[in-house]
């Protein structure tokens, strides 16, 4: 007996008891046998209907086909249908929904033509209920066209935009053709513009039962639709409506459609009406039509100050422009901080996009110019507050060199004022002088981010050829951005900095400043000095290949310093920037079990997992699989959220928004759920979790594009195994294009606009993207087909030949076509000329390979493909993967063996670093393997099959494939012997004090010879016995990770 | 720096900020979405320049079932705060006061009696922000959490539903001046 999550339908009440209690108690048989009995006296088909959904719930086959039959027969019948008997065949075919049974094409047609005949019904509601539920735009459209035709006059004026948003919605949905999208865009558009033009006329007051546009929802659904259908100058004209437009709405204090027109605006370089709406905005708070401060967002002003810029006459714009801002701040001290802080910004911001020439008219001062003055007196309000350097990094980015200078060495100082006679020991001067020299540092690392701090050098100067391309302004020195000099000064700096704080004397100070400022400065200084240390090391965004750097170009002992350093200033303060930070470089050197320490006090769980989780999952099968083998399934929080999140096929809460006329919620809620559909991370989920299980042997029930419809898998075991994923990606062709939404919001970022952001240095490779996502899941298509296995109780019909034959035809052109559509896609994913920006190279080299194997057992599937002509071809293919597969073994096996190497720490953990690429050659061979392994297998298969000897690969191409299978094979022992090298270099003694000594220096080196930043390092995290603990636990995850890949299965 | 607007649902994709605070719970997205899908004008975000979001509140207007009518605690039609948190950067500068302030806006347009919410008792510093802005006691609700903010050896705590009336409320009928001396159960609690 099948279960169902739902449950049945009462009966009518007109049933008799009997059958009524037989129902309830899920009575299957007796049911029938009553139904039956009633419906031969009455003749009633809803008794017949009982008959068939109680038929249905029994275990046989071929009640369930009686039960579609039935529904066929009342779809096709032309008279209205009986709405029990709808929902009782509704509830019967519940779980073959979205499977054999297509709501739009049974239920829903079903249930538009009941509301026909019935609109005036309270059921009619739920009819559109059922379809919106289902995501039957089209039924769901014709009933709320019945709705509002029944309801024409009637006061709930939802019937009317019902009808209207579904319109709007179908014309921008695939569910129709383009000719009907045509129909439904003027239909859309044309109600509105009519209602649009009633409302404007209107004389009177509008009454609830105008069908005209009333509420700010009804308006911006308007302006949306006109957005997406109407003309340009019909929206420009539009919004400049007193009634309807941006202006007139503000004044009823809604602030939405301003909001929405400015960024359309924008869109469309529309200044000349962006600065008008702005000024006219901000004029209604000042003269009390609005709230005075009701539009004063830094938005708002950053857009206003834009648009006088480039407006037609920007002179009187920015005259009139600095008029109001006057006014404003006159009217300050009526703000709330935040307001009082968004006009300082707005001034600054006005400051700093006023032409030069209107500013500095004649150019004396180029140092304390208008904008350094500006940003003194913005620094000197708000220098405590904890986002003040997030304020004004942009405007420091801007500054030229000698105003950079003047403001850091001139102007920084001055700010915590003189210390009073009368109190020589203030705490709070002290405490403020600490927070300037971190903000002082902050911007100094700023500035090496940027290039106006750079002179350009002759590449020869006397005589001498110059390595250094620049002169840094600020020290002199020759330099590359960023300026080595500069770094190694500010990391100094901010040590002793920070070492003046953990003196004794200053420690007191902490609370104060933690009071002051909502945070411990030593935070600032710690995260300058780590960044600082980051560069110095070399890190560069998406090193090709972050291992084999690491000793080369890339500093592993500076790198492990800005690690140490970070983790130790974490044990101190909380913060989730600094943690994410460290989860990042950690999985960066391998140490994906320490990582993950990190990464579970954050607690993303639920909503925020879908941007937030890529920064810890993903990739994170091949750097540490071993990781999947916890008591709970890593990625099970994760698949439960998307399988709570998409299991409907509506947007969720969507009937929610209908009911209380959220209409723009509901076109917003639609694009949400379309995206978080078609999320990156859906399948990084997926693929992770596949990838894990395979490294294991673990079974995978479902094929990666496959859709259980039989609901035979009870919800806590799909959700385990987050093969519940399946579900949603069965809709995922080559064109869907897969959103990435990773939040880095949360990431410390002292780097300018003129680099890239932090997060860039440190990520293992490029970030999800949507090809890297599409090739992921089209190589765990290839890997299903690979691994097939028939069910256990599939007998071959060995006694039957013409049927053998008949089946393994069918089998032929079905893998043909997979393969075709893999091989397809693969190529033209990596053709795309960007494609190795979104890869790493192993990772590229792997997807390539692929690409290469589809095609050869392509070859195999097709007796005339399988002849002479295909030999060279496949010589070919073979050739390249085996030469590709040598050179990636070589690159990784042979050129970082640790063992016998005099730097037998350095070597390790260059290794355990590359543990991607690693898992890549690992990936690789095995693709190779289970391609020639499945081609050796169709080929015997065949040729048992095929008895007049025209089948059969030639002894060549047999040898072809036997060589790659014997160089995957060997690849896959060598893999092996490396784990097993790597986990006997790890269990080597010493590694403690390798450790430390790498990052540290060695123990018996004497203070005074330790380079400058080493011992600012060792200062900051308390000498060698400060980094003991730290040293062991990246040691330990190392291991960890070692053990995990020793059960990793290379076969 | 802050911009005030209506959340919007891509906003959940910028949460971090607020959210990976361990004082601000993250619901599932149902939640959010319920609150979206009826009261958009009551779940207000506060932006920083890169849109992250710094800030949010999440309301909602109700009233007690018509059945309830002649209990002594029904509950007329009024805006209810869910959820109100500000990430630890943009706190102290009256983001929550701004937001607040926008969430009773959204209860006056739409005729709500007052605003209401809960609050631990012992989260003194929410309750003195509270009462700053005009909000008062009106009944205590006892062992309205299943848990201890302070004590570990309490197996609940109780809450504090205080108001502020919004401009409907002429005469002040729904507040009271000894709200901590009102006190009722969980069950009492619609």
């Amino acid at each position: 007996m099948s279960s169902y999550s739902y449950g049945a339908p009462a009966l009518k009440s007109s049933v008799d008891l009997q059958l009524q209690t037989a129902w309830s108690d899920s009575k299957w048989a007796l049911v029938v046998r009553l139904a039956a009995k009633q419906f031969a006296t009455s003749k009633d088909p809803y008794y017949e209907a009982i008959k068939i959904c109680a038929e249905s719930q029994l275990d046989s086959v071929r009640e369930k086909w009686a039960l579609f039959v039935a529904l066929d027969d009342l779809v096709k019948s032309k008279g209205t249908p009986d709405l029990d008997i709808i929902e009782l065949y509704e509830w019967a075919c519940h779980e073959f929904l979205g499977g054999e049974i297509k709501f739009a094409e049974t239920f829903g047609p079903l249930r538009a033509r009941w509301v026909k005949s019935n609109a005036k019904s309270p059921k009619a509601t739920e009819c559109l209920q059922d379809c919106l539920e289902h995501w039957d735009l089209v039924n769901s459209q014709q009933i709320a066209t019945r709705l509002d035709k029944a309801y024409a006059n009637a006061v709930d004026r939802r019937y009317r935009f019902w009808y209207i948003v579904l319109t709007h919605l179908l014309s921008i949905s695939p569910q129709c053709s383009d000719g009907e999208r045509n129909i439904y865009k003027t239909l859309a558009l044309k109600t509105l513009q009519r209602a649009a033009d009633f409302t404007e006329n209107a004389e009177e007051e509008l009454k609830q039962t105008d069908r005209l546009l009333l509420l700010e929802e009804e308006v911006c659904l308007f302006y949306r639709v006109l957005l997406a259908h109407g003309t340009k100058e019909d929206y420009l004209s539009r919004l400049q409506s007193p009634k309807l437009g941006a202006i007139g709405q503000l004044k009823k204090g809604n602030k939405l459609l301003f909001y929405e027109a400015l960024d359309t605006l924008e869109t469309w370089g529309e200044w000349d009406q962006i600065y008008k709406l702005c000024a006219e905005a901000l004029r209604l708070g000042l003269k009390g039509e609005t709230k005075l401060f009701f539009v004063c967002d830094m938005r708002i002003w950053k857009k206003f100050v834009g648009a006088a810029t480039k407006a037609t006459d920007s002179e009187t714009a920015l005259s009139e422009l600095q008029t109001i801002l006057k006014q404003f701040i006159g009217l300050k001290d009526q703000a709330t901080p935040m307001y009082k802080k968004n006009i300082s910004l707005a001034l600054l911001e006005t400051t700093f996009r006023l032409p030069v020439t209107a500013l500095n008219p004649t150019h004396e001062n180029h140092r304390g110019t208008p904008r350094v003055v500006q940003l003194a007196l913005f620094l000197d309000q708000y220098f405590e507050k904890y986002a003040t350097f997030d304020d004004i990094k942009g405007y420091v980015a801007e500054l030229s060199f000698e105003e950079a200078k003047h403001l850091i060495q001139d102007v920084l100082p001055l700010i915590p004022g003189e210390v009073s006679a009368e109190n020589p020991n203030d705490l709070t001067h002290k405490a403020n002088q600490i927070v300037i020299k971190a903000m002082e540092l902050k911007l100094r690392y700023l500035l090496t981010t940027c290039p106006q701090t750079l002179s350009p050098l002759p590449s020869v100067i006397d005589g001498k050829a110059q390595d250094k391309p620049f002169q840094c302004l600020f020290c002199s020195n020759p330099a590359s951005l960023p300026c080595e000099t500069c770094l190694k000064k500010i990391v100094v700096d901010a040590s002793s900095t920070y070492a003046q704080l953990n003196d004794k004397k200053l420690l007191d100070l902490v609370p104060t400043i933690i009071s002051l400022v909502d945070r411990d400065p030593r935070l600032d200084l710690a995260l300058v000095m780590g960044t600082a240390l980051l560069k110095l090391a070399g890190l560069r965004p998406q090193i090709p290949n972050f291992a084999q750097s690491l000793w080369q170009d890339v500093k592993a002992d500076t790198i492990l310093q800005a690690v140490l350093i970070l983790d130790t200033q974490l044990k101190i303060t909380n913060h989730n920037g600094l943690r994410l930070l460290l989860v990042q470089l950690y999985l960066l050197f391998g140490c994906a079990s320490y990582a993950h320490e990190l990464w579970r006090p954050m607690d993303v769980k639920r909503t925020i997992q879908d941007s937030l989780s890529p920064l810890f999952f993903d990739r994170i099968s091949s750097i540490s699989p071993g990781l999947f083998l916890g008591t709970r399934p890593l990625l099970e929080p994760l698949g439960s959220y998307f399988h709570n999140s998409l299991r409907a096929d509506c947007p969720m809460k969507i009937w929610d928004a209908f009911s209380f006329s959220s209409y723009t919620s509901i076109l917003d809620m639609a694009e949400f759920d379309n995206k978080l559909r078609t999320s990156c991370t859906v399948i990084m989920a997926l693929v992770e979790e596949r990838r894990a299980r395979r490294c294991f042997g673990g079974e995978l029930a479902f094929a990666v594009d496959d859709y259980p419809i039989t609901g035979t898998f009870s919800l806590p075991q799909l959700i385990c195994n987050l093969l519940t994923l399946l579900i949603f990606t069965a809709d995922i062709m080559e064109t869907t294009t897969l959103i990435t939404k990773t939040d880095y919001g949360s990431f410390p970022n002292l780097e300018s606009a003129h680099g890239p952001a932090i997060q860039e240095y440190l990520r293992i490779g490029p970030g999800l993207s949507n090809e890297r996502s599409h090739l992921a899941f089209l190589t765990e298509q290839y890997k299903d087909l690979l691994l097939y296995k028939p069910p256990k109780d599939y007998q071959p019909p060995k006694d039957n030949p013409a049927k053998a034959h008949a089946v393994a035809k069918l089998d032929r052109t079905y893998t043909d076509e997979v393969l075709r559509r893999i091989r397809n896609s693969l190529q033209d994913w990596l053709h795309k000329p960007d494609i190795a920006t979104h890869l790493t190279p192993a990772e590229n080299t792997f997807y390539t390979v692929v690409s290469l194997l589809v095609p050869l057992v392509t070859m195999s599937t097709n007796p005339s493909r399988a002849r002479p002509n295909v030999s060279p071809s496949l010589n070919l293919l073979t050739t390249s993967i085996k030469s590709t597969l040598g050179t990636m073994k070589a690159g990784l096996l042979s050129a970082s063996n640790p063992l016998g190497q005099d730097n037998l720490v350095q070597r390790t953990i260059s290794v355990l670093a590359d543990m991607p690429t690693f898992a890549n050659v690992r990936d690789t061979a095995l693709a190779a393997k289970y391609s020639t392994a499945w081609v050796a297998a169709f080929n015997d298969r065949e040729n048992e099959l095929d008895k007049t000897g025209q089948w059969g690969l030639l002894r060549v191409v047999i040898a072809e494939i036997m060589a790659l299978e014997s160089a995957a094979i060997k690849t896959l022992v060598e893999a092996k012997g490396h784990i097993s090298q790597l986990k006997a270099a790890l269990d080597e003694s010493g590694w403690l004090d390798g450790m430390i000594d790498v990052v540290l220096g060695k123990e018996d080196t004497p203070e005074d010879e330790l380079d400058e930043l080493t011992k600012a390092v060792s200062d900051v995290v308390g000498g060698r016995a400060g980094a003991e603990e730290w040293a062991s636990r990246m040691v330990e995850s190392w291991r960890e990770g070692v053990k995990g890949w020793g059960m990793v299965r290379m076969e | 720096m802050a911009n005030f607007r209506r959340f919007r649902p891509d906003d959940l994709n910028k949460f971090s900020k607020c959210n990976l605070d361990p004082l601000t719970e993250t619901y599932e997205l149902s939640f959010y979405m319920q609150y979206y899908a009826k009261w958009p004008s009551l779940f207000q975000v506060a932006e920083d320049q890169d849109g992250n979001i710094i800030g949010y509140i999440m309301g909602k207007l109700e009233s007690s079932p018509a059945y309830y009518k002649f209990s002594e605690h029904y509950l007329p039609w009024h805006a209810h705060i869910t959820a109100v948190t500000v990430a630890p950067e943009a706190r102290r500068l009256g983001i929550g006061k701004l937001l607040t302030e926008q969430l009773e806006a959204a209860g006056d347009a739409a005729e709500a009696w007052f605003v209401d919410l809960y609050v631990r008792k012992t989260n003194h510093k929410a309750i003195a922000f509270y009462k700053s802005m005009g909000y008062s006691v009106f009944r205590v609700v006892e062992a309205y959490y299943g848990d201890h903010s302070t004590d570990p050896t309490q197996v609940s705590e109780d809450a504090y539903d205080m108001r502020k009336p919004l401009k409907r409320d002429v005469k002040r009928e729904h507040i009271r001046d000894d709200g901590e001396n009102h006190k009722v159960l969980p069950t009492d609690v619609w």
